[in-house]
């Protein structure tokens, strides 16, 4: 038996994935998190691009909305692992699945490669009027990275073996 | 809602009387182009995640600072400023998005049991937001019994409409 069914036949997974109601409010959820914690990392990036949010200081809005955006990380992986793991055979194999992967590991490169000099090096921002390139370059990349995640994580649903 | 509805999908859906034949062609060519299509679907959907994503993030974000969770140095009022456009023109987005998705597929929407129960919500969302939320968000010191109750009101609106969303996906 293979990784993906024995992961499906896990007890509580697949009574999860035969459930009519528990699967699709468990995807509500995610969509729901993606609607207020995506939005709080928009607004983020947009205020890091000056196209927004100009009297508000960098620190204030990377700092006040981190602890939400954690929160709100943390539901999209738990609610994420329910669906994937729940319909793993169907998962496994689906490359739409894996391209997800593959950009949410790129999400954690570009938080190593720009936390220091970007996202923890906010007051130093504050202290200028102009925006450094290099900060401008994180935003969109972050912004190409997300709308990529959660366009393949609708894709997932199209592929067909 | 449903009387509504039905109206538009008179309008628009094919009907055995030729009186309709500008909007049935127009229905017509819309689903075709849904239908048949590879990537015009699944675009629309992407849209519709996307311009809700930052619809509902940006009104989120005024109801968190009106909650007080995030951005307290700031007055609300200037959170919405900062926000209300971004709002806007990702509502037309999903508007627009929402319109193609039902257009492909109308006789399909019309009998699920879901869908107008989400147009209700998403109606009485939107005159919400653009009245009672936008006053209580721009108005000098507010109440904080006030301001919490119409942020929660604001976030379990939105909620609701997303979760219609998908359920009348999954109930089709």
């Amino acid at each position: 038996m293979s990784i993906a069914q024995s992961l499906e036949n896990i007890g509580f997974l697949s009574d999860f994935a035969d459930s009519v109601l528990v699967y699709p409010i468990v995807l509500s959820i995610h969509l729901t998190d993606i609607a207020l914690f995506g939005g709080m990392i928009l607004m983020t990036n947009l205020r890091l691009l000056g196209l927004t949010f100009n009297s508000v200081s960098i620190t204030q809005m990377i700092t006040t909305l981190r602890p939400w955006k954690r929160l709100g990380g943390t539901v999209q992986i738990c609610t994420g692992l329910l669906l994937a793991t729940s319909e793993a055979t169907k998962y496994a194999p689906n490359p739409y699945f894996w391209t997800k992967m593959i950009i949410l590991a790129l999400i954690g490169v570009h938080a190593l490669i720009f936390r220091p000099t970007v996202y923890n090096n906010t007051e130093e921002l504050d202290k200028s009027n102009v925006i450094p390139i290099r900060v401008k370059v994180a935003a969109i990349l972050s912004l190409v990275l997300w709308t990529a995640m959660f366009t393949m994580g609708r894709m997932i649903a199209y592929w067909e073996d | 809602m449903r009387a509504t509805l039905l109206f538009v999908a008179t309008l628009v859906v094919p009907t055995t009387g030729q009186e309709n034949h500008g909007s049935m062609l127009l229905q017509n060519s819309i689903a075709d182009t849904l239908n048949n299509t590879e990537w015009a679907f699944p675009l629309a959907e992407c849209i519709h995640i996307g311009g809700f994503a930052v619809s509902i993030g940006s009104i989120a974000l005024v109801d968190f600072r009106m909650l007080n969770l995030a951005l307290r140095k700031e007055p609300t009022a200037r959170i919405l400023r900062y926000t209300e456009l971004w709002t806007v023109v990702a509502l037309v987005f999903v508007l627009f998005s929402g319109l193609m998705l039902f257009l492909s597929q109308t006789g399909i929407y019309l009998i699920n049991p879901i869908f107008p129960i989400k147009m209700y919500v998403l109606g009485a969302a939107l005159i919400y937001n653009f009245t009672i939320h936008r006053k209580v968000a721009t108005i000098e010191n507010p109440s904080p019994g006030l301001s919490k109750t119409v942020a929660i009101v604001s976030l379990l609106l939105w909620v609701a409409v997303v979760f219609g969303g998908i359920f009348t996906g999954f109930l089709e």
